[in-house]
């Protein structure tokens, strides 16, 4: 025990010294503590593998260490799993050959032959299966194989022909792409199978801790299909390679021909075998290094995810503000998850769910597992996966995977900090916040109208100045948010890279359209055909080369003209290719990796409630725009691509998203503009016309002598009114300013958003309760009625108050009906309260309460047409709150005196002019009742009547 | 109505004339009340930290400057400090009641002892330098007085207290053989010089402890005497002293070292919590942690960051002519391993040792003796996972007695200038009352020291993998748990 805790690396650096000290002294002093030479015992980092010995069969089931062929995973592993169980409920295994169809399915583009990396058209790859009979072949079988056998784990299109027979049965003959090469010369040569042998599904490549993947790489390159599962044994040591071939190694047998324990160590596969096709993984302290945009590292390249628990600033890149980026690349990578915790076996027992639409609405958990047994018998290789853009493979098992919200309690984590938080997590992904950058480069462009001097196409990086993540700069990139459809109909918003492609396409005899086949590109651009040179053919050279010094270089290979694009169209139809033309495509690839914690995620507000709104924020294509084509998105990908292409600043193209178009309201960001201007105006028509009449009032009354008519006291408002009056005045103003400001973060960016939100949400609260209890106040005391116009009558009386208004005001007139307790509204005032009272205010208050309640109720919200119909239309009767207010206050100073108004709305008490008799007015000196008062709430005290008064 | 005095209509008027006020006030009530109680994060603020680490950033206040208040001439060092109580009476008083002074714990009974004990470098051994008693010469010169030349040092004469030690510039004073001032020190100088104690005087005895840098803590070196914010985040960015936490009252200070005591109750020692909250991290998981790992073992990844420790010691070597070098061999000392960037083991740890080795304890010295092991294993509740330094010795013992011996090494006729072994053991059974069999040999011996500096900001701590999956730094069954406790669970997982 105690040897144990001591560091083995103390002992042994303590036993170098004192050995070299006991050799110089030839041993003269021999007193050696026995304990101190004991080495401690290692500690074996992994415990000794569960999976049993066996024996390495060849397809015989022979044991190779006596046939010496290759081994047969599908006998070996078949001994004990059900290995053909496997390879059928294997994507990976299939990769499209199961729907492969020579007709084409349409999917993202008319010649894709199938949903997987076996027939569907990658313009990242370029080169496309050819299906047979095509006049103008391009990959068959046996070169796709050759040239993405290293991605491929074996098995599906690897050993079956597409027809279902096996490959070993197919003859070579030149005439059949899936029995035949294309040589040089772009002539079909026949390829024989049984020579190459074929590629069965690679258990090791996944299971073992150690695959030799590099051999393997050379074996399939080589062209030894059959000999690559055995390519990689090579690094165990369990076969080696000569000149003469591979040779298994006897001592790495026991007698009884099963391998000695522990040389092939099987295991659940980990994330580095993963990373053998599909990213950049990365373990242990050595600082992360990659290449930019690495197509080997799929995944990465496309979207900049890297899946490691490393610290960025700990990575060996050369990042922006590295020092400051403190987070791990990958949260999950950093708490040790590994890649098949989420993307697991459909079967697994531990992981297993059905969905939620295969089991009663009462069962959370059904507990009847398959035995573990079984489980290892017939593990389903299908795993589960998530919803992404980019792969149309086994599309039914879509969102098989649990998402973050089946392990996570976002409700726990973010409902003390996020204002509505159900909202929030109903429209957005958690990737929208909590993947807020991407820390490596990634693709942006490929353009395959013009080839490199290496016959390549041209492809850009974002997120890196330069070219290498050593001497170039990386700055990352902020992916953009687009709206995503799950399987399930849900929509939301999520995290996306975007990669466009530019392509010549052309049509064949048939009428069908395909790619220019890269060796066709390859003749038009290079002198004799031939891209070995390295040479342009001179008009392509004489055409592109922009500064005259004979040598193209990137920046001057685009076709940025009419007359380039008609060069190579030309030339393309001197090869005998039909209607050449330069197409376009954008295909979004999904983020979900590369998960920061809380305090990395987006947290501000205004990230996105702001005029600047992250999603709104453009994102660039590409440079230029080869042949001044517009890309198209592809239509195969379950993402919304409402926004618009668009070119920007120095020829570069843009993707602007319009969220709008996908009923999306962003609080702050989404205006209409038409609202906007409409209330404005209606706000600023009424400030002139007040201005004006108030400024006419002064002029007037300037020139005619002051109207010392007879005015009176009078108790016009009660405490109560005036009490509710106020209040009601004082949140309708705030609730105008807090809700522009919400309107308007960006005008205002001295506020807080979420504290105006709630402000806002606070202020409507007491503005309802007000409202309904001055409501009540008023229907109990029958002070109703002063709101409601008297229908005898009331046009005259309108009119008249009109004309006093337009005319009589001017002339110092009376005014014509008498403010008096009982009737303090004019016929005007009348008809303008009920509107507001009565229209207006619910109006408000509903629309207002519905926005609110996309929280918790979303449903009534949509179904008055959403937030995008709502807010609006609360905008827009806010700004008519927002004149009536100006129009409310200037007419409270054409009473008596200017501030006589205001004055009996803070006091209760009025003077207004005396009249003599007026129609349908009520004289009155006051209230019998005001010795009531209910906010003085004193014992009756005086009656208003007796008051002094200035009459 | 009408008989109403005037006076009071007067008054009513008046009342309802400032009336509006009481309503204003209402209504900035009726909407601010609601607004403050449902503002955002007001759940988040009542449950705020309880505790402040700011509060703990020291601020240093410049000393009173005592060139104009100690005058001098001094013929002694003892007048010196004879010249300090007259200002500070007590100060000699309280330093005489603390282990920097008396070398030793006041008596405690143990389990493997009938009578009771005293813990202490007065009487007690380690596997650096052994033991002082017979090397006074050298190992007193780290004690806070003058003079202690053998046995019967006077403890309670008052005048010995060195004050310079801890309080005088570093650069006009040094100790020396038996504590007395070096060679050419100008003590008027030194005297006029004093201040509350900096990192270098602490420094000169516990950065050098074991007999040179780095010897024996490896997380406290000389490398702090400027050291930088990437060595040690409180010294090295907040230019915190070794007081600032190390909190002294009446001379007191405050932290018991693992070597020198048995149990120490969590009050005596400095904690992390002193200022920080157990549960400070924003991240739930890593709290999640506390219970069961010390601050210390995520936020200290390693040790000797700069300057290289010892953490093996050989004196079965020692003696010969061999090439000599202060990393690897000297003849008075023998064989050393020093490493940089070292990392610590793990154990359970409740703050008090489970064992002291006490002078004349028997051992089987065909297994490694650990001298003071912490205590506190995976059952402990208040046991959690902290980062050791264990330093690995081979010393001499007894062969028939089953003894650790303590030999005379710096003393007169001592190893060190006879280099005989028998003989400093022979010579050293008049100070340490152990007989000697006449026969050695050298065992194994382990001895442990917490690591508690060099602390790392969050940026630097340790991650999930550091400890956790194939590559971790956990020996998680030797720590008690059946396996990673990512996938077995944590010990409170019940």
């Amino acid at each position: 025990m105690l040897q144990a805790r001591l560091r083995k690396s103390t002992i042994k650096r303590l036993l170098i010294a004192l050995a070299t000290g006991a050799l110089a002294l030839g041993l003269a002093l021999g007193v050696r503590s026995a304990a101190a030479a004991d080495p401690a015992p290692a500690i074996t980092p992994n415990p000794p593998p569960l999976h049993p010995t066996f024996r390495l069969l060849d397809a015989a089931g022979d044991s190779v260490l006596e046939s010496g062929l290759p081994v047969s995973t599908m006998t070996t592993c078949g001994a004990c799993h059900d290995t053909t169980f496997i390879e059928q409920h294997s994507f990976h295994a299939d990769l499209g050959l199961s729907d492969f169809s020579a007709d084409g399915l349409t999917l993202a583009q008319p010649w894709d032959k199938s949903r997987g990396a076996f027939g569907k058209w990658d313009p990242l790859t370029y080169r496309y299966l050819t299906p047979s009979g095509a006049q103008r072949p391009d990959l068959t079988t046996a070169e796709w194989l050759l040239t993405r056998g290293s991605r491929a784990p074996g098995g599906g299109p690897a050993t079956t022909a597409r027809n279902g027979a096996p490959l070993l049965s197919l003859a070579p003959d030149a005439t059949n792409p899936e029995s035949a090469l294309l040589d040089a010369n772009g002539e079909l040569v026949a390829w024989d199978w049984q020579k190459s042998g074929v590629m069965e599904m690679n258990c090791f490549l996944c299971h073992l801790d150690n695959p030799d993947t590099q051999a393997r790489s050379a074996a399939i390159a080589a062209g030894q299909f059959g000999w690559a599962n055995t390519a990689t044994l090579l690094a165990t040591g369990v076969v080696t390679q000569s000149e003469a071939g591979y040779g298994w190694q006897p001592s790495a047998f026991g007698a009884d021909g099963e391998l000695v324990a522990g040389v092939l160590r099987i295991q659940d596969p980990t994330n580095e075998n993963c990373a053998t096709c599909h990213g950049v993984v990365h373990s242990g302290k050595e600082p992360l290094t990659l290449a930019a945009c690495d197509l080997d590292a799929a995944q990465t390249a496309t979207t900049g995810q890297v899946i490691a628990g490393q610290r960025i600033a700990d990575s060996g890149l050369n990042l922006q503000d590295k020092a400051t980026l403190s987070r791990a690349w990958d949260i999950h990578a950093e708490r040790e998850l590994k890649c098949t915790d989420c993307h697991y076996a459909l079967n697994n027992p531990i992981h297993a769910q059905e969905a939620a639409s295969a089991r009663p609405s009462h069962l959370v958990y059904d507990p009847r597992r398959l035995e573990i047994g079984e489980y290892l018998e017939r593990p389903n290789h299908d795993f589960a996966r998530g919803e992404s853009a980019q792969y149309t493979i086994d599309a039914e098992h879509k969102g098989s995977m649990r998402r973050c919200e089946s392990c996570h309690n976002a409700e726990s984590s973010h409902s003390s900090w996020l204002p509505y938080t159900d909202r929030h997590l109903s429209v957005l992904a958690c990737e929208s916040c909590h993947v807020p950058q991407l820390y490596a480069p990634a693709l942006s462009s490929v353009d395959w109208t013009v080839l490199d001097a290496q016959g390549d196409g041209l492809r850009d990086c974002r997120g890196i100045e330069g070219s290498s993540t050593i001497t170039g700069l990386v700055t990352g990139f902020q992916p953009v948010l687009m709206q995503r459809t799950n399987v399930d109909g849900k929509t939301l918003l999520a995290p996306y890279n975007l990669i466009s492609s530019w392509y010549w396409v052309y049509d064949d005899p048939s009428g069908a359209s395909y790619p220019v086949r890269l060796l066709d590109l390859q003749a038009v651009y290079f002198q004799d055909g031939s891209v070995q040179e390295g040479a342009y053919a001179p008009e392509i050279v004489a055409a592109f080369d922009a500064d005259g010094d004979g040598l193209l270089t990137e920046s001057e290979l685009r076709i940025d003209s009419d007359a380039k694009r008609d060069l190579v169209a030309g030339r393309l139809a001197a090869l005998g290719l039909a209607n050449p033309r330069i197409e376009g495509q954008v295909q979004p690839y999904s983020i979900n990796h590369n998960v920061a914690r809380g305090e990395w995620a987006t947290r501000d507000c205004t990230t996105c409630h702001h005029a600047d709104s992250l999603v709104t924020q453009p994102i660039k294509l590409a440079g230029s725009t080869p042949g001044g084509v517009i890309p198209t998105f592809v239509s195969d990908a379950n993402v919304a691509a409402s926004g618009a292409i668009q070119p920007g600043a120095g020829g570069a193209l843009y993707y602007q998203p319009q969220p709008q178009n996908d009923g999306i309201y962003i609080f702050g960001r989404t205006r209409i503009n038409w609202v906007d201007w409409f209330g404005a105006l209606a706000f600023v028509g009424v400030l002139l016309a007040v201005s004006l009449h108030g400024g006419l009032r002064f002029w007037s009354s300037l020139r005619r002598p002051r109207h010392g008519g007879a005015t009176k006291r009078v108790y016009m408002y009660q405490a109560y009114e005036r009490f509710w009056h106020w209040l009601q005045t004082f949140t309708i103003i705030l609730l105008l300013f807090t809700g522009l400001i919400i309107h308007r973060p960006d005008m205002f960016g001295i506020f807080s958003f979420p504290y105006v939100v709630t402000v806002h949400n606070v202020l409507a609260a007491i503005l309802v309760v007000n409202a309904g209890l001055s409501l009540f106040w008023h229907l109990a005391g029958g002070e109703i009625k002063q709101y409601i116009p008297r229908p005898y009558g009331f046009f005259d009386q309108a009119i008249v108050q009109t004309k006093y208004y337009l005319a009589g005001i001017f002339r110092g007139d009376e005014h014509p009906f008498e403010k008096t307790r009982d009737r303090h509204l004019n016929p005007l005032q009348q008809i303008t309260y009920f509107g507001i009272l009565n229209v207006l205010l619910p109006l408000q208050i509903i629309s207002g309460a519905l926005m609110w309640g996309v929280q918790q109720w979303p449903q009534y919200a949509a179904a008055l047409g959403g937030l995008p119909l709502l807010a609006p239309f609360h905008s827009l009767v806010a700004w008519l709150f927002a004149a009536f207010i100006v129009g409310h206050a200037y007419l409270t100073t054409t009473g008596h005196a200017p501030l006589s108004g205001i004055e009996a709305m803070v006091t209760g008490w009025e003077e207004v002019d005396a009249h003599a008799v007026v129609p349908g007015a009520v004289v009155a000196e006051g209230r019998p009742d005001a010795a009531s008062d209910p906010v003085s709430g004193s014992a009756p005290e005086t009656k208003p009547g007796l008051r002094p008064s200035n009459a | 109505m009408a008989c109403v005095p005037a006076n009071v209509l007067t008054d009513v008027a008046m009342q309802r004339k400032y009336l509006w006020i009481v309503g204003l006030v209402a209504i900035v009530l009726v909407i601010a009340v609601p607004v403050v109680i449902f503002r955002p994060g007001a759940k988040a603020v009542t449950a705020a930290k309880s505790s402040d680490p700011w509060a703990g950033v020291p601020t240093h206040a410049t000393h009173t400057d005592h060139k104009d208040i100690v005058k001098g001439p001094f013929d002694s060092p003892q007048a010196v400090t004879q010249s300090c109580l007259e200002c500070h009476p007590d100060a000699a008083d309280q330093v005489m009641h603390t282990t920097h002074w008396t070398w030793e714990s006041d008596p405690m009974t143990v389990t493997w002892r009938t009578e009771p004990v005293t813990i202490g470098k007065k009487n007690q051994i380690n596997n650096f330098c052994i033991g002082i008693q017979g090397n006074w010469k050298k190992c007193t010169s780290c004690h806070t007085g003058y003079g202690w030349a053998d046995a019967n040092f006077d403890f309670a004469e008052s005048s010995n207290v060195d004050c310079l030690a801890c309080h005088a510039d570093t650069a006009t004073y040094a100790k020396a053989d038996y504590g007395l001032p070096a060679e050419g020190i100008d003590l008027v100088a030194a005297a006029q010089s004093v201040r509350m104690p900096t990192r270098d005087n602490c420094g000169k005895c516990h950065f050098d402890g074991g007999g040179g840098n780095g010897v024996k803590h490896g997380d406290l070196d000389e490398s702090l005497l400027f050291p930088s914010a990437s060595l040690d985040v409180h010294m090295g960015e907040y230019n915190f002293l070794c007081t600032d936490c190390h909190k002294t009252e009446n001379h007191e200070i405050k932290g018991k070292l693992l070597a020198d005591n048995l149990v120490i109750a969590p009050v005596e020692q400095v904690a992390c919590t002193d200022c920080h909250d157990a549960k400070l991290h924003a991240d739930e998981r890593i709290n999640l942690h506390t219970d069961s790992v010390a601050c210390q073992t995520c936020h200290i990844p390693a040790t000797a960051l700069k300057d290289p420790t010892k953490v093996a010691w050989d004196w079965s070597t020692a003696g010969q002519d061999l090439p000599e070098d202060h990393y690897t061999y000297l003849k008075i000392k023998g064989s050393f391993v020093y490493e940089n960037n070292y990392q610590p083991t793990y154990q359970w740890f409740n703050g008090s040792a489970d064992y002291r080795y006490l002078l004349g304890d028997t051992f089987d010295p065909s297994r490694p003796l650990d001298l003071n092991p912490p205590a506190g294993d995976i059952q402990d509740p208040n046991a959690k996972i902290f980062p050791f330094k264990i330093h690995v010795a081979k010393q001499p013992y007894d062969v028939q007695n089953k003894t650790l011996l303590q030999p005379v090494t710096a003393g007169e006729g001592g190893f060190w200038s006879e280099f005989d072994w028998n003989k400093s053991f022979e010579l050293a059974t008049q100070y340490t009352g152990l007989p000697y069999s006449g026969e050695y040999g050298f065992a194994e011996t382990h001895m442990y020291w917490p690591t508690t500096h060099m602390v790392q900001e969050k940026e630097k701590a340790l991650q999930c993998a550091d400890c956790h999956g194939s590559e971790g730094r956990m020996d998680w069954q030797a720590l008690g748990y059946p396996g990673d406790p990512v996938e077995w669970g944590g010990r409170f997982n019940k």
